[in-house]
């Protein structure tokens, strides 16, 4: 109903900006007026003034029809005699009404049941009988109004403006207020985690085992099953297994994307770096699945294998293997970032390092190099913030133990690995398990927000000394 | 008569395929000011720059013919680009200081050619080099500071105290004072006054008042050929050529 109301819409709204420019090309030449803005704009005018308010209309009606119509059939049950003693029996309830409503019910029916499907189908037909006389009502009344309007000759490319500008604010409201949103989420189930477990007992505790907090209501816990729980949750294996899969990437990363990022900017002809920066970039669009199974299937086997040559015992989902293959996805972004902060260097500054007898790679090492310095470190900045909120590779090839170790040859685990263990399958969605997996997003979401606010200030602290 | 320091002997330079100088024959002094001038894209920092081979950096940038220093032939490929540098010493029309400290600025080209070996002997030259550049007195008590912080003329002087710093034979000047004000403009001249007794020195400039007071030779280009040389003071007052008087005295250009 509601894609055949929309598409109704839209054929109204672009038959009235046809009829809307000839209408006032015709009044322009009849009277001999010089019209206040140009015979589109009263097209655009009709088509905003006919489809926006309709379609807000739409769209609250439809947000709120549901949650009424809900409300309205569970108290019709009530009055018939149905029980139910929570707000889920209720919600059970409805939603057998509805599919007894939709035929889609196979259970026994009894009387109430069906009286109240009854009662549904009425008031469904109803509400979308005026939702439809409202949505007709409402153009016609608009229509009207900006016909009147297009006669008066009004200021239709001002209006036009207005309703645009109206547009992409209303845009950019929605965006910040998803973030917003997101973070409030993160925020309140958080704080729903730390009312049972100490913040400082989370951040400190050298033990992650959330499995021991298996389905168990928070707010059923007893005194006994807390003190067990206590050192359950403790971040620092997760910190200690990111940053360290994030400094093994950033050892692979940083001295490769740089130097081919000089190489690039400083010794590659155009038709050089024509070709191959291309190439580089492709690396960063290798989806990281593909990246974590090439680490999981290949690389981690083949350090085991050599491992086991030497006579070392390599576990098969090594920090090694997760962070190797990380650091190879972060190469493009370290590599191309770092490429432009050294091209933005001015020739100036090469030019005087070579007038007083310094060869190119002095003058990239003593003159180039220090002039893009922040920006670099902007880059890598990225490029770590990058590696550690990247999930896919290590929950592949990382593995899930919470190990605290710094041997790289055993398998370690990250803060996104541990959210991802923890969300997968079955969960009560208020045992302490899942509520932790929104602390460790958050705590995640504050340490690559800092680095990325390090980052943008780097960067920009280098642009404004060039620009 | 002083002698001849540099000696170009039909000179061609290609920009790809644009030829942007066309043999040119012109000889400089030791210890004398030798003016450039002429319109913009005549050739005249395209000449500057062959004397140091600064042409090298542009890829598709080629040059025949022959130039030499001292007997020298520059153009030679298997040359020593860094020593004739650093016997060609070069400031740019922009002033343009390392992002380093003025101290480090200095330091920088006697440390990449091994002079001073010991802190102090490297203390000497920055010092003598702003001496001579006249910069010293304004900046000794903060060397530390960057470069970039000094005034526009003051890093044009910092500029030339580098060029200075490892003790070149000719100093090449690419419009300096283009981008200052006339009271810097005043000290940069002054400068080069005080300079040519050591140096032989080249400057481009768009200045026919700035040729008239630093030079003794000029030479004016126009379209990428040497129309006329001589002494300045002939150039300027009785020109051979009628497109030298033209342009002397402002009707194109």
């Amino acid at each position: 109903m509601n894609i055949v109301l929309i598409f109704l819409i839209t054929i109204f709204s672009v038959s009235l900006f046809f009829y809307g420019k000839s209408k006032t090309k015709t009044i322009s030449i009849k009277d001999n007026i010089k019209l206040n803005a140009l015979p589109k704009f009263y097209g655009y005018y009709l088509v905003l003034w006919c489809s926006i308010p309709a379609l807000v209309f739409l769209l609250v009606w439809s947000l709120f029809e549901p949650v009424i119509i809900k409300s309205i059939i569970i108290e019709t049950a009530a009055n018939q005699g149905a029980i139910f003693s929570d707000k889920n029996e209720a919600n059970l309830i409805y939603e057998k009404i509805k599919a007894i409503h939709l035929g889609t019910y196979f259970g026994d029916i009894d009387s109430i049941l069906r009286e109240s499907a009854l009662a549904y189908a009425k008031f469904i037909n109803l509400f979308t009988n005026s939702k439809v006389v409202l949505i007709f009502g409402i153009i016609i009344a608009s229509v009207i109004y900006s016909l009147k309007k297009i006669k008066n000759n009004n200021k239709a490319r001002d209006d036009v403006e207005v309703i645009l500008k109206g547009l992409l604010f209303v845009s950019s409201l929605i965006a910040i207020l998803t973030t917003l949103g997101i973070i409030f989420s993160l925020l309140f189930e958080s704080i729903k985690f730390f009312s049972v477990i100490n913040i400082f007992d989370y951040l400190f505790g050298t033990n992650w085992s959330p499995q021991r907090a298996f389905v168990r209501d928070a707010s059923s816990i007893t005194a006994a099953e807390f003190e067990e729980l206590k050192d359950a949750f403790g971040f620092i294996p997760l910190i200690a297994g990111t940053s360290f899969i994030a400094f093994i990437a950033m050892l692979v990363a940083v001295p490769i994307g740089l130097f081919s990022g000089i190489y690039m900017a400083e010794y590659a002809s155009i038709k050089v770096r024509r070709i191959s920066k291309p190439i580089i970039e492709i690396l960063a669009g290798i989806p990281t699945v593909v990246y974590g199974f090439f680490a999981a299937l290949t690389v981690g086997p083949f350090f085991r294998q050599i491992g086991e040559n030497l006579g070392l015992t390599v576990s098969s989902e090594s920090a090694l293997a997760a962070g190797l293959i990380m650091g190879i996805m972060i190469i493009p972004y370290v590599s191309s970032l770092s490429d432009d902060v050294i091209n933005s260097v001015p020739q100036s500054l090469r030019d005087g390092s070579y007038a007083v007898g310094a060869t190119k790679s002095e003058t990239i090492k003593q003159v180039v190099i220090p002039a893009a310095l922040p920006g670099i470190i902007g880059s890598v900045l990225l490029a770590v913030s990058r590696a550690i909120g990247e999930t896919m590779i290590v929950v592949m090839a990382a593995g899930l133990a919470a190990n605290l170790t710094i041997n790289p040859l055993e398998s370690t685990t990250t803060i996104t690995t541990q959210i991802v263990m923890i969300l997968v399958g079955d969960q009560e969605f208020d045992s302490p398990k899942t509520q932790s997996a929104f602390a460790l997003g958050l705590t995640l979401f504050i340490a690559t927000l800092i680095l990325n606010y390090i980052a943008q200030r780097a960067v920009k602290k280098y642009r404004e000394k060039y620009d | 008569m002083s002698n001849i320091k540099i000696k170009s002997k039909n000179l061609n330079v290609y920009y790809g395929d644009k030829q942007a100088l066309f043999d040119v024959n012109l000889d400089l002094n030791e210890k004398e000011v030798t003016a450039l001038i002429g319109p913009s894209g005549c050739g005249k920092s395209t000449f500057i720059r062959c004397i140091n081979r600064m042409n090298d950096v542009i890829d598709i940038c080629k040059v025949t013919g022959n130039i030499e220093m001292d007997g020298m032939n520059i153009n030679d490929k298997d040359l020593d680009v860094v020593s004739l540098r650093e016997r060609v010493g070069m400031v740019f029309q922009k002033p343009n200081p390392f992002p380093k400290s003025i101290y480090d600025n200095i330091s920088y080209g006697p440390k990449i050619h091994g002079k001073g070996e010991t802190k102090s002997e490297l203390d000497q030259i920055v010092e003598n080099s702003l001496k001579k550049s006249a910069l010293w007195e304004e900046v000794k008590d903060r060397l530390d500071e960057p470069g970039t912080s000094l005034s526009g003329g003051q890093q044009q002087r910092l500029c030339i105290a580098r060029a200075i710093s490892v003790n070149p034979e000719v100093i090449l000047m690419d419009e300096p004072c283009s981008a200052l004000d006339p009271i810097a403009t005043a000290k940069i001249e002054e400068l080069i006054d005080e300079l040519k007794k050591t140096y032989t020195i080249v400057i481009v400039t768009h200045s026919m008042a700035q040729a008239v007071r630093v030079s003794q030779k000029t030479g004016f280009f126009h379209l990428g050929k040497l129309i006329e040389v001589g002494k300045t003071e002939k150039i300027f007052k009785n020109p051979d050529n009628k497109m030298t008087q033209d342009y002397i005295t402002g009707r194109f250009g």
